[in-house]
């Protein structure tokens, strides 16, 4: 939907501050993803060594976080926005809402695991 | 009384039957692959780990991905990633009042299934 055509139904920001993250969190992700593609497509890799060794450098594992973080976020929002709009008893939309950020908040914990514990 | 005679209004949902405009397609496929992407995530965040375990983890991921099943789920996955980044970019610049009149709307409908099928071409060229 346009810029321009948001309109406040409650508070003056109410909903604003997701409709931005899901955009931020989406140029993040667009342009991580592209940077991997002409990576991997400039220099593949092919055995176990050069992927860890790649994967292990402090850069890329930052970009990796920040990439996790980005995705759960935006998944959030775009799930919060479906369930809105399919999900009417408040109790099945509540229920569905707590297993989603659980289940989203476990992701990122395993994450953070497997990038924090990659040079061990 | 008047509320019965509202109840029997011709109520008209059959999906299979109402034609939806080539925007919205667009639009619910974003939606759906967008779910789906969510789904793939543990399997996609397993693979990671299991590739970074050891050697022979890695040898079994990357064997795994080359048989056709493999490569058939990893084709899949490819579109629906693509997909929902070509009506993603579609949504962000419709964001910022690129593409909105409906001819150049319907135009770049089209070109995220294109451009979502070429990458799905190109990955099954590359594998």
């Amino acid at each position: 939907m346009p810029v321009r055509h948001l309109r406040p139904t409650s508070s003056a920001h109410a909903g604003l501050v997701e409709w931005l993250l899901q955009r931020v969190s989406s140029l993040y992700m667009a342009g991580f993803v592209v940077y991997l593609i002409l990576r991997f497509a400039a220099s593949p890799v092919s055995d176990y060594a050069a992927w860890k060794s790649w994967f292990a450098g402090g850069v890329v594992r930052l970009a990796c976080a920040l990439f996790i973080l980005s995705l759960l976020v935006h998944a959030w929002v775009g799930l919060r926005s479906i369930y809105m709009d399919y999900l009417h008893p408040l109790w099945l939309r509540f229920g569905i809402s707590l297993l989603t950020a659980f289940g989203l908040l476990a992701l990122g914990l395993w994450s953070a695991e497997i990038l924090l514990t990659v040079n061990s | 009384m008047e509320m019965d005679k509202n109840k029997n209004r011709p109520v008209y949902l059959n999906l299979f039957q109402i034609r939806l405009p080539v925007g919205g397609v667009a639009s619910i496929l974003h939606r759906i692959t967008g779910a789906v992407l969510v789904l793939l995530l543990p399997f996609a965040i397993y693979m990671l780990q299991r590739s970074l375990q050891d050697p022979a983890a890695f040898a079994d991921i990357v064997a795994r991905l080359g048989t056709p099943f493999g490569r058939f789920i990893l084709l899949v996955s490819v579109w629906i990633f693509a997909q929902h980044f070509f009506s993603g970019v579609r949504h962000l610049l419709q964001d910022i009042d690129i593409g909105l009149e409906k001819t150049a709307a319907r135009r770049s409908a089209w070109l995220t299934f294109v451009g979502s099928g070429l990458v799905v071409i190109l990955t099954g060229l590359c594998l």
